[in-house]
């Protein structure tokens, strides 16, 4: 599921199928908050790859709303709950359109070196870089051959990663580094990209952390986008996979905390605080 | 030379004045808070008035063109392309801030208060010792200085043809009003424990201005508001805030911090809100960037600088490596994310186990710091005890960005009170002195 389809989807520009998505956020707390304030990134942003046709946001409690872009070009919407609440939920749902074009093409280069440098949760250590290492050769030799060699160079890298890391939920936490998931050896797809993400900066590949939906149920994923030959090519190194079309993107960032899906600063003795997250994507 | 010797019987009087005002300086140290007094010294650095036109021709070049830069690092990023710059010492610096991208603030002023620190040399020479474009803090110590020293001693005043330094509130009321959009100026501080909260009440009190804590600001409709004590709100235009970056907004920066607004950085995203001065600056008032301040006034401005850099080396070039280890013991060497003194250390006071130690870390990150020579500076006279004796002193320059850039004629001149030590910030326990520009 790999490389193969590079030359048929290189040039789609149509319609290649629709997906419905759904996403809520229930946060309870066991006391309450007098106020809160947020900031949800979960609008999918159109690109060359995706088209957002329609959606529509519901938020609980009473609030105030803005729509706004975040640095990086995601879509947000913020604002603040004015009164005393114990839950706070929102859902939005959608309708994508997915062209099933591989890239996007990286219509602003001066941006490129914001994604060149190790940054926050993406930074590498001593035994991430030994790992690096002994990946070396094989990443110079494809790149000798090869017409696009950052490409060429990520896979094998994706490829590795995606042996060589086990998924395995409750190990790591939002704020575990890349360097941190890798001598635990298991984590989840945050801990997949940032490892990725490290590695592509060991081998001089800007890339970026990207977050969004996968097709079917469960929670929010995370793959990362890398910088081949003035375009940028989605990789997922928690299912090893290309990015086309069964991969939402709400945004992109250096590392996961430029990509929260939400945010939040309550004000009141909030107690014990729960979070219950629901993702559905389905082909329409 | 003007005459300041019947000023200095009242040096007891102003003093106790001082900390009548409440002129004090907070210290962190090992964990605990300390207030202490800022120790004013009667005996004013005094400039020409022939030199100062030299260093206020100086001063706004170099802060026009960091504007400039600031513009560029935030937007096309020219400089870079034009390999002016090396990309690592922009977007591997602390203090490159990717939330900055494409948000441009009010007029494309970003530094609207710029500390310049100087020294100058045995040789006559001024040289720029650093740039703070984030917060820079002083500008009131010599303002009330001036005031009580007026009133202590008026017929020093009488006598002497100086430029007034009590303005400074005038230019600072000029520099919020040219980029506010529209509602109340405000002073926000994060409260009174902080370092510099003299200062903070102060200029809100001189520039007509509310000081205010963040609380007392709230972010409703994309619009930024201060809670009146009816319980109303009024609408805010500009902010002179002297919070740093990453406690401004816990939505959008540290998530952590309790002393700034949520949502405030959307405002500014937006355009509703002038913000002094812009998040972001520390990009270019990095010890490492100090190198490249010279080659940005020729690439923007197409001028040769008027003021020099002290100078600098940088490890991170091979040739300047391999002399900052050869010539190690002539070197001051700074590391570039440290401030107020801190991460300075001098070659030749290290001891052989040092500066094998530093010397390992400086081939590690070569990136990380500076080396510079020491430069032989001119000491100025301050009473210790009965006695005048010399100590090293530096001068912060202030330079306003409003519709135009503004030269404060005068400027905070700091000096060491330890005879053995360079190093004068306020931080470091140095004191004060008044800087007299002549009139004439």
């Amino acid at each position: 599921m790999t490389a193969r389809y590079f030359g048929s989807a290189l040039e789609r520009d149509t319609v290649l199928q629709k997906l419905h998505f759904n996403y809520c956020m229930d946060i309870a707390y066991s006391g309450a908050a007098d106020i809160c304030y947020y900031t949800i990134k979960c609008i999918p942003e159109t690109n060359a790859r995706q088209k957002l046709v329609s959606y529509e946001i519901t938020i609980e409690p009473e609030h105030t709303l803005s729509i706004g872009k975040d640095s990086f070009g995601a879509l947000q919407a913020y604002g603040r709950v004015p009164v005393r609440h114990n839950r706070f939920r929102y859902m939005i749902d959608g309708v994508m359109e997915m062209t099933g074009a591989l890239y996007e093409e990286a219509e602003n280069a001066d941006k490129t070196p914001i994604f060149s440098y190790p940054y926050g949760l993406n930074r590498s250590g001593e035994e991430l870089e030994k790992y690096f290492n002994s990946l070396k050769d094989e990443l110079e030799a494809a790149g000798r051959e090869a017409k696009a060699p950052a490409y060429e160079k990520s896979m094998i890298l994706m490829h590795r990663l995606h042996q060589d890391f086990a998924y395995e939920k409750g190990q790591t936490g939002v704020t575990t580094t890349a360097e941190e998931a890798w001598k635990l050896g298991k984590g989840v797809c945050q801990d997949y990209a940032h490892i990725y993400t490290a590695l592509c900066h060991l081998a001089g590949i800007p890339c970026r952390y990207t977050a969004g939906f996968l097709v079917g149920e469960g929670a929010s994923h995370a793959w990362v986008e890398i910088l081949s030959k003035g375009k940028w090519i989605g990789l997922d190194p928690t299912n090893d996979v290309i990015v086309i079309d069964k991969h939402i993107k709400l945004g992109h960032g250096r590392d996961a905390s430029d990509c929260h899906i939400n945010r939040g600063t309550m004000r009141g003795y909030i107690g014990e605080q729960t979070q219950d997250i629901r993702v559905l994507v389905e082909e329409i | 030379m003007p005459g300041y010797d019947m000023l200095l019987d009242q040096t007891d009087a102003v003093n106790e004045l001082l900390a009548r005002y409440g002129v004090k300086f907070g210290i962190y140290k090992n964990g605990t808070f300390n207030e202490q007094l800022f120790p004013f010294d009667p005996i004013p650095r005094i400039i020409e008035a022939g030199e100062f036109d030299y260093l206020e021709r100086g001063l706004k070049q170099r802060v026009v063109a960091l504007n400039m830069f600031l513009k560029d690092i935030y937007s096309k990023k020219q400089i870079v392309k034009d390999k002016v710059i090396p990309e690592d010492f922009i977007f591997a610096s602390s203090g490159y801030m990717a939330e900055c991208e494409d948000v441009t603030p009010v007029k494309d002023i970003y530094s609207h208060i710029s500390g310049i620190d100087l020294v100058k040399g045995k040789d006559d020479h001024w040289y720029i010792l650093e740039d703070n474009l984030r917060v820079p803090s002083g500008a009131s110590y010599p303002m009330i200085a001036r005031n009580l020293c007026r009133r202590c001693s008026p017929e020093t005043f009488r006598d002497t043809r100086l430029q007034d330094n009590r303005d400074y509130a005038k230019l600072l009321r000029r520099t919020m009003d040219n980029v506010n959009v529209g509602g109340e100026s405000v002073v926000l501080t994060p409260g009174r424990y902080n370092s510099a909260y003299f200062e903070h009440s102060y200029l809100a009190e001189q520039t007509g201005s509310i000081l205010v804590s963040g609380h007392e600001l709230f972010v409703d409709d994309d619009k930024l508001y201060y809670r009146t004590a009816d319980g109303g709100k009024t609408r805010v235009g500009v902010v002179y805030r002297r919070i740093s970056d990453d406690f401004m907004d816990p939505m959008n920066f540290n998530p952590e911090s309790l002393i700034g607004i949520p949502h405030i950085y959307d405002v500014i995203r937006k355009g509703n809100l002038a913000l002094m001065n812009a998040i972001g600056n520390g990009v270019a008032d990095d010890k490492g960037i100090y190198y490249f301040v010279p080659k940005m006034i020729k690439y923007y401005l197409g001028e040769e600088p008027v003021l020099s850099n002290a100078p600098t080396y940088l490890p991170f070039y091979e040739e300047d490596m391999k002399y900052t280890l050869d010539k190690f013991d002539n070197l001051v060497l700074k590391d570039v994310a440290e401030a107020g003194g801190y991460g300075v250390v001098f070659g030749n006071k290290m001891t052989k186990e040092q500066k094998a130690s530093f010397i390992e870390l400086l081939k590690k990150e070569p990136r990380r710091f500076i080396a510079q020579e020491v430069i032989d500076f001119q000491d100025l006279d301050i009473i210790e005890g009965n006695e005048r004796v010399a100590r090293k002193a530096d001068l912060r320059a202030f330079v306003l960005m409003a519709d135009e850039p503004l030269v404060w004629k005068s400027g905070l001149t700091r000096f060491s009170r330890n005879p053995d030590s360079f190093i004068v910030n306020s931080s470091q326990g140095g004191g004060f002195k008044d800087t007299w520009v002549l009139s004439h």
